[in-house]
């Protein structure tokens, strides 16, 4: 770690409130932080904690209707009381935010290759030419493939990781002080994410900015950060060495957050109840309070003080009148009954499988999956993973008919769909139900809740009697409050309205049970209620689940098998321990390997792949990891894989024998 | 390249659009009240002079032989005969179009100019005097009708001031100006004809000034709104907490995202001023297109009104193509 001086980033007991008509929001109270040259602080939390707001007060691009108190001192000077001119020279230079949505905030209009040389000539005093050399360059270094064609590109031709590096690029190419990153990686996969943290710690270790990394997956931001800083509703409940904070925090909150992050260690996800409130002015007692198991009279009375944890170093500092210094204890890992046998009933087949998008105009199309083949028993709960773009999502459709085979066929519950027409196919495909990723949207806004989860029963022709009988019950079952069910889906918040989809996937007692992403577009702490809401229905013996997610940890949770998908190919497949313990294929174990953990993480030798995902890949001739991955040869490139028996796991990659000796030669280890 | 293709494959398919408006308005005006021979003859004709005058133009036909006889005149080019004055009609659109081109375009051209400037600075001064006072300019121009505007200007440059030629004819005859399009400013430069071309000018101030006057409001209205809209929008404010500078800001980032929502507003607008060029071309006494389609539909002139609808569809739908191609080359990404 270079030395850290004290004085590049301090804010002083910042408090903002937001005043609108009819709207007053308390977004930060009294928030004090600092960061130091050369430092990468993570300031995690949930969303609405007020991440955002101190990354826009530090730029002094408050919303309109603010009112700020406190100070922000960048490098000593307060940017609360900069005037334009100064402000002006601070922003880009002194300190440069990357946006949250790196797609939304390019300008559509101008060429990527332009807004960074805007940069670097506002900052760097560089010519035109100069500029576009420059920016080459930086281009080059945040790992852009052919640099200099991409300058031309306009935002919407960039891929969502591409956008997320021309976006550090814009940032960094402003040479600021202070690199403020906003979710960074939210919704890119986990091998890119990996990369793209490492930037940040590159720019702090080598060009000496400090870097403030905002972000709610701890696990991801874990190993790249010094320190630190956890955010509840606009306050600092703890910061400090983030080896400490993550290891063994002392705040109840940052120790709820912590257990309900799955781990691909597979430890249990414990919920914590309740949701964050939204604080209408600065509060007087601890926010945590009304969802704290150790909160007393104390606590509801009084606003805790920030003081240091006891018996450890001074940066070491939390607000709470009882902090914790036990170990922080886990559930042990959820036992994976093997119940299903390949024996018993099979409620889903696909065989053979292959899905092609054909483009709008003429010839050829994008083929999305390619020969998939599987099988998921009663009582049986299949995992499915993958990068973005592999095809989970067009496997989803294919399961509820949402798109037809090319070729290959989907059997549900026995019957095939591809033989059935017009009603009897209505009635199959109300058979296997889906949860989405985005619970609100995915609700009609004009339904009430018990209109939506009534929808399949209605497909079914139930009688209304019956349809309420049942909708009640199935409320019940999902802990939907019965005053629920006359709301409307925006009167929800994310992790309810999830809850009413399960209901609904639930309700007409399907044979098949689908969720994509169910939690991806849900805080941390709701997601573990929500993941202990969908362990619960996967546990049902008459019914078998599919549950798809970029997230390997989440899929450790509760799969009893797992089938890991790489453009369109199912490339491993095998009982979920097995793959997530000893992972045949190179890219599995490259999955593994790039997954954050806060625990042990995965534990065998690591692998990296060495380039970004490229779809050209997936119509080469050979093993369509061959442009990837080290072991590849020339064999790879030519010969076509298929999946083969390994133990009980089967991998579709030629090299498994050899490849523990491999490892054993060449350290790949990250 | 792909423009080009654009282009042909909107033109081809721009046939059968004109098609209709050929069967729809040659059924209209013979639906309409109203009678081309009487208003030539004049109330003392005899039946029998009438009869004589409807066979002369074709009139006694059935319906059906009257159409495919108009037809065949459109494929070969020949839009027929003026029930009025009795001269070809494409001869008379050739001889009016010019100066009502001229006039159109260059007031649409000042109405964007000052438009795309005003709303954007507006959109910069937002809720400040300067803004305030643009809008109220704009809306009372926009709430003046052209022709009691047109009046006050002549009133104004012409009777009080003195500044601009008399609203009679649009360019000095005495400047020997030979026609060659018909559009004199255009004329007077290509003959390299000096006292023409100042004096064409001259005359094209007053009404390209109380066009644009009359159609500038709603164009600076939505430019304005566009542009508040992109000030607003995450990629400015991300340029903005970048640090750059007043001038990349405004050329690089305000200015051709918020011009890429404005192509298809300006076609419609198009379409409102095309109704104003009537009325102004009188007020002027332009003796334009315009003025000479009205009088064709007052006196139910069957092949003069026929001709102009088909002439006003015509550049509706150009119009339209040339925005949808503006847009494109604006907004990256359109796909055309
Ligand atoms: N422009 C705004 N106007 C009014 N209130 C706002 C505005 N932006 C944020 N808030 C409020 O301020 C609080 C903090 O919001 P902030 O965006 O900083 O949270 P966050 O932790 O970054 O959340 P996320 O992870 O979703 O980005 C929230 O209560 C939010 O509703
Ligand atoms: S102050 Fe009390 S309520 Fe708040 S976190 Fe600590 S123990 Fe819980
Ligand atoms: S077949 Fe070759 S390229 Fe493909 S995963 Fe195995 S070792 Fe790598
Ligand atoms: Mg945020």
């Amino acid at each position: 770690m270079s030395p850290v001086d004290p004085d590049l980033l301090s804010i002083e007991h910042l408090s903002v409130v937001i005043r609108r008509p009819g709207r007053e929001v308390a977004a930060l109270s009294d928030v004090s932080l600092r960061v130091g040259r050369g430092e990468v602080v993570g300031l995690v939390g949930e969303s609405g904690g007020g991440k955002s707001m101190v990354a826009r007060s530090i730029v002094g691009l408050l919303p309109g209707g603010s009112h700020a108190t406190g100070a922000v001192r960048f490098e000593g000077d307060d940017v609360l009381r900069m005037d334009d001119d100064a402000l002006r020279r601070h922003r880009g230079h002194g300190a440069a935010i990357c946006f949250q949505n790196p797609r939304g905030a390019l300008s559509p209009t101008r060429t990527v290759g332009r807004q960074l040389t805007d940069r670097l000539t506002t900052h760097q005093r560089l010519t035109e030419a100069e500029a576009r050399r420059a920016a080459e360059e930086q281009f080059a270094a945040v790992g852009i493939r052919s640099p200099r064609r991409r300058l031309g590109a306009y935002p919407h031709e960039l891929s969502g990781g591409m956008a997320q590096r021309v976006m550090i690029s814009l940032a960094t190419g402003c040479a600021p002080g202070l690199l403020i990153a906003d979710e960074p990686t939210t919704g890119l996969d986990v091998t890119l994410t990996r990369e793209i943290l490492r930037r940040f710690r590159h720019a702090a270790d080598t060009d000496g900015r400090g870097v403030l990394l905002i972000s709610h997956d701890l696990a991801s931001i874990a190993d790249v950060c010094d320190r630190v800083v956890v955010l509840y509703a606009g306050t600092v409940v703890e910061s400090g060495p983030a080896a400490r904070v993550l290891g063994r925090p002392a705040h109840p909150y940052t120790r709820a957050l912590l257990r309900s992050v799955p781990d691909v260690d597979g430890r249990a996800v414990v919920a914590t109840p309740g949701a964050m409130p939204l604080l209408k002015a600065a509060p007087h007692d601890c926010p945590f309070a009304p969802r704290c198991a150790h909160a007393t009279a104390e606590c509801t009375a009084e606003r805790p003080p920030v003081s240091r944890v006891p018996g450890a170093a001074d940066d070491w500092t939390l607000a709470c009148f009882h902090p914790r210094t036990d170990e922080l204890a886990f559930a042990e890992p959820a036992e994976t009954p093997g119940r299903a046998t390949a024996a018993e009933r099979a409620v889903l087949e696909v065989d053979d499988a292959h899905v092609v998008y054909r483009s709008r105009f003429g010839k050829g199309g994008h083929a999305a999956l390619r020969g998939v083949s599987l099988r998921v028993a009663a009582g049986e709960t299949l995992g499915v993973v993958g990068e973005s773009g592999c095809g989970k999502s067009t496997l989803a459709k294919l399961l509820l008919g949402l798109v037809s085979p090319a070729r290959g066929d989907v059997r549900v519950a026995g019957s095939r769909m591809s033989d059935l027409r017009g009603g009897e196919l209505r009635r199959l495909r109300t058979r296997v139900q889906m949860v989405f990723q985005d619970p609100i949207g995915s609700l009609s806004p004009r339904r009430t809740v018990a209109d939506a989860i009534a929808e399949p029963l209605r497909a079914l022709g139930l009688p209304a009697a019956r349809r309420a009988e049942r909708v009640e019950a199935v409320a019940d079952r999902l802990k939907i409050d019965r005053s629920m069910l006359a709301r409307r889906p925006h009167e929800l918040s994310g992790g309810q309205a999830q809850r009413v989809c399960v209901a609904r996937a639930l309700a007409g007692e399907p044979d098949v049970l689908v969720f994509d992403e169910p939690t991806s577009a849900l805080d941390v702490t709701v997601q573990a209620q929500i993941l202990e809401v969908i362990a619960d229905v996967v546990r049902d013996p008459a019914r078998g689940s599919v549950f798809i997610s970029h997230d390997l940890a989440t899929v450790r949770g509760f799969a009893d098998r797992v089938i890991v998908l790489y453009l369109g190919r199912i490339v491993e497949e095998g009982p979920v321990d097995e793959v997530f313990g000893n992972p045949r294929h190179p890219y599995t174990r490259a999955l593994l390997s790039s997954a954050p953990s806060l625990g042990d993480g995965f534990s065998g030798p690591k692998v990296t792949l060495t380039e970004d995902l490229d779809d050209t890949d997936a119509a080469a001739p050979g093993c369509p990891l061959a442009a990837r991955c080290p072991f590849a040869d020339d064999r790879c490139r030519t010969e076509e894989q298929e999946l083969r028996p390994y133990g009980n796991t089967r991998a579709a990659c030629r090299r498994v024998p050899e490849i523990p000796d491999l490892l054993k030669g060449s350290d790949i280890r990250v | 390249m792909r423009i080009v293709r654009f282009v042909v494959r909107r033109l081809l398919q721009l046939i059968p659009v004109l098609l209709g408006v050929v069967v729809l308005t040659f059924l209209l005006v013979r639906v309409l009240p109203g009678d081309p021979i009487r208003t030539i003859l004049g109330p003392n004709a005899t039946p029998e002079d009438a009869a004589a005058a409807r066979a002369r133009y074709g009139l006694d036909q059935p319906i059906v032989k009257q159409f495919l006889d108009y037809l065949g005149g459109l494929v070969t080019g020949d839009l027929g005969t003026s029930i009025q004055s009795g001269t070809s009609v494409g001869a008379e659109i050739g001889l009016r179009i010019g100066p009502t081109f001229e006039l159109v375009v260059l007031a649409l051209a000042v109405a964007l100019v000052v438009a795309v400037l005003l709303g954007v600075w507006s959109a910069r001064h937002a809720d400040r005097a300067g803004d305030h006072g643009v809008r109220l300019t704009a809306l009372v121009g926009n709430s003046m009708p052209e022709f009691w505007l047109g009046l006050v200007l002549i009133l104004v440059g012409y009777s009080v001031l003195g500044w601009f030629p008399a609203p009679s004819g649009r360019v000095d005859p005495d400047t020997n100006l030979t026609p060659l399009t018909g559009a004199d400013l255009l004329d007077a430069a290509l003959t390299l004809n000096g006292p023409a071309f100042g004096s064409a000018l001259a005359h094209l101030i007053l009404p390209v000034a109380t066009l644009s006057i009359v159609v500038v409001a709603p164009l600076l209205r939505s430019v304005r709104a566009s542009a508040l809209e992109v000030l607003h929008s995450e990629p400015y404010v991300a340029a903005t907490a970048h640090g750059l500078r007043g001038r990349t800001l405004l050329r690089g980032y305000l200015l051709r995202a918020t011009l890429a929502r404005l192509p298809s507003l300006a076609a419609l607008v198009f379409g409102t001023s095309i109704g104003s060029t009537v009325l102004v071309e009188y007020v002027f006494s332009w003796q334009g297109f315009g003025q000479w389609a009205l009088r064709g539909l007052l006196y139910r002139d069957y092949p003069v009104v026929q001709a102009s609808v088909l002439v006003i569809a015509f550049c509706y739908v150009v119009v339209f193509l040339i925005a949808d191609v503006a847009q494109a080359v604006l907004d990256p990404r359109v796909q055309i």
